[in-house]
């Protein structure tokens, strides 16, 4: 029969059974996540005429708009190995994953916020679920990018196979940054409004849309995220090997991210309720 | 072995928004830091106690009702043994799962089917599509919603939710099941089925701990009772005992109607300042005992052709069981005054009763002035002596005791 404590003490006073408590709900976590992820999908569209083209429309569109851009030649500043519509178009796609990572903890908890309230649920299987359509909307926008990559003739390389490596990484950094987001965004909502503007504000420091400049790229580099989406835009495109400086530094230290930001939400979570 | 320890369990909450969210950002900081010493029973500013010092111990097969007041502490109960929030002290010790029946309409997607939305509940509620798959017919048939179940849930009414909300968590077997005042949505025949329902499953081992103000469910299900008033225990007895309790303490003293009743006015031109009961020739009010019922008023000016009624309740204020109507013209002076009568002969039963009064213009029949409605009632209590008939008068929660000359 199970047996369960609840008491003031922190659960970080006997780290063990913490340790096992955690490890024990990870599997229903996923489980749970993954059942949220279907029905989300199911429900996502049902009250639409369109339906699933919904899935493909917003890269499809943003596609067509970079290629009319891109023979337009309005943005091209420099010479580029690979045509400048996919160049754009692989680095909006990896940053719209990055982003969409960093926001869905708050955005996924904030939705629920009432059911998190009045029923006892592993809230991390919300997060788990809204991971899961991340995934999915960066695997269909990759799929886009692969027919556009056809289109400009752009050759498959073999390092192309390194790609989920490099997506992982950059999830991974915003569902780090986004679990501290969702603790703190969860409490005052300085942290969701001031979001959306930090985020715009980073997209223009991040060489998503042009190149790293070479004299600053030192500057560049110390934003975290130009190192992933840098070495995985060239896995995808260009077929360089090795990756930019700091990739793994920062791969590393958001997997670490990952891991303290769920157990951080995890002893914020009955703090987080009462003021819910 | 209990199935639920409670020991001196504390929660303190904040009246203030923001500096509730700076001492939940500080507790936040607190739980990373668990060496540091904790000083959970003192109250920082601006804090309450929403509850204080509760035990309790709840065995297999016991229901217990918990009662009291809006913001008495009920629900904060409900959601620590819940494991929803953490406690500022004491302890929670809970051997085996517990089912949660709160608010039962949250966490259905609205889109879905009942179907579909019995699967996505269980799921939340940790139970995969392989384990609900075989409990989907009985889920189906205790919920009773037939072809509904195909209908998205936001075409459902509230009792329907509730039919299929209850049904999804009692059939994932719970050995606690924790319910607050979830029954009231549903229509008679649901509520038969719960309460039903929740006998068969005290039977089984399991047990209930019921937030609920209606007497019929409390006496139905719940052998104990805990009453709760600003977060502490007042009183544990029986389930009745402690709805007994928690109506008396609604009351209102007899003689002394409403502190906060304000002075007769142009614009309130009567108001009751007192509903007094006397037995005459007695020393106490008995049943059959001539009562003398006295309800003094203050007009701002005299009032012609008015009446005036009281009407006795049952204590839980469900049944009206006699009462007084005076449909001839009364003039009330201005003033402090008087209107009285005389119940030549009290029908009620030994017990605790309420009174409600009213005066009201004759012709329009719009009441002037009100006590017991909108405020709390004036209490009566008729004495009794212990004796076999009271006993069996308690026993079938008798009301009115007739005057009778038995023949053989």
């Amino acid at each position: 029969m199970t047996e369960i404590i609840y008491s003031p003490e922190s659960p970080l006073a006997s780290p063990r059974a913490f340790g096992r408590a955690v490890l024990a709900d990870i599997k229903a976590v996923f489980r749970i996540g993954w059942q949220l992820f279907v029905r989300n999908l199911v429900v996502q569209y049902r009250q639409s005429v369109l339906g699933y083209l919904w899935l493909l429309l917003p890269p499809l569109v943003l596609a067509l708009v970079w290629t009319v851009l891109g023979r337009a030649q309005v943005l091209r500043t420099q010479a580029l190995a690979v045509p400048f519509p996919v160049y754009v178009l692989a680095g909006v796609f990896l940053w719209q994953g990055f982003v969409e990572a960093l926001n869905g903890p708050l955005q996924q908890l904030s939705a629920v916020r009432h059911t998190l309230a009045k029923v006892r649920v592993p809230h991390e299987a919300f997060v788990v679920a809204g991971m899961g359509v991340v995934v999915f909307n960066l695997a269909i926008r990759l799929a886009v990018l692969v027919v556009a990559m056809w289109w400009f003739e752009v050759p498959f390389r073999v390092t192309l196979a390194l790609v989920p490596l490099g997506a992982a990484a950059l999830l991974a950094l915003g569902l780090a940054l986004g679990w501290g987001v969702a603790v703190l965004g969860m409490l005052y909502s300085d942290i969701g409004n001031g979001l959306s503007v930090g985020v715009n504000l980073w997209f223009l420091i991040t060489p998503v849309v042009y190149v790293l400049p070479g004299h600053y790229a030192r500057y560049f580099n110390l934003n975290p995220v130009t190192p992933l989406l840098t070495t995985t835009r060239n896995w995808l495109l260009l077929g360089a090997l090795p990756p930019a400086p700091g990739f793994w530094t920062v791969a590393a230290l958001a997997s670490m991210g990952v891991a303290l930001g769920w157990l951080a939400y995890r002893l914020a979570q009955p703090h987080l309720v009462v003021r819910l | 072995m209990p199935l639920i320890t409670v020991s001196q369990l504390s929660k303190k909450f904040c009246a203030r928004l923001r500096t509730s969210l700076w001492y939940g950002l500080r507790d936040m900081a607190a739980e990373v830091l668990p060496w540091r010493p904790r000083r959970q029973a003192r109250l920082r500013p601006h804090e309450f106690w929403g509850l204080q010092d509760v035990s309790f111990e709840l065995r297999p097969g016991e229901a217990l009702a918990i009662v009291g007041a809006n913001g008495a502490g009920k629900s904060t109960l409900l959601k620590l043994l819940n494991g929803l929030i953490k406690p500022d002290g004491g302890r929670i010790h809970i051997r085996g799962q517990v089912g949660a029946l709160i608010e039962l309409g949250v966490g259905l997607d609205p889109v879905l089917s009942g179907r579909e939305n019995v699967f996505v509940r269980a799921a939340l509620l940790g139970f995969s599509r392989a384990q609900v798959g075989p409990l989907l017919a009985d889920i189906e048939a205790f919920a009773g919603l037939g072809e509904a179940m195909e209908m998205p849930v936001q075409f459902y009414s509230s009792g329907m939710v509730s039919r299929l909300a209850y049904a999804v968590t009692v059939h994932l077997r719970p050995e606690v099941l924790l319910v607050d005042e979830v029954l009231a949505v549903g229509d008679m025949d649901f509520q038969r089925k719960c309460i039903n329902h929740m006998l068969a499953y005290l039977a089984g081992g399991g047990a209930i701990v019921l937030v609920s103000h209606n007497p019929y469910h409390i006496q139905a299900v719940c052998q104990r009772g805990l009453l709760l008033e600003h977060g502490q225990v007042t009183f544990a007895g029986t389930g009745l005992e402690t709805l007994d309790r928690y109506f008396a303490t609604q009351l209102q003293a007899p003689g002394q109607v409403g502190s906060a009743v304000p002075t007769a006015s142009a614009s309130r031109p009567v108001v009751i300042r007192g509903l007094q009961f006397e037995a005459q020739g007695a020393p106490a009010i008995t049943n059959g005992c001539p009562l003398r019922v006295s309800l003094a008023y203050e007009a701002h000016h005299a009032i012609e052709n008015v009446g005036w009624a009281f009407y006795m309740w049952t204590n839980d204020g469900l049944t009206c069981v006699t009462g007084g109507l005076r449909l001839e013209p009364v003039t009330l002076q201005a003033g402090h005054h008087q209107l009285a009568c005389t119940v030549v002969d009290l029908p009620l039963t030994a017990g605790e009763y309420v009174v409600k009064a009213a005066i009201f213009e004759l012709h329009s029949q719009q009441p002037l002035a009100l006590v017991g409605w909108e405020d709390a009632p004036v209490s009566l209590r008729v004495e009794g002596s212990i004796d076999l008939e009271k006993n069996f008068q308690s026993m079938l929660r008798q009301l009115v005791t007739l005057n009778l000359s038995w023949h053989n």
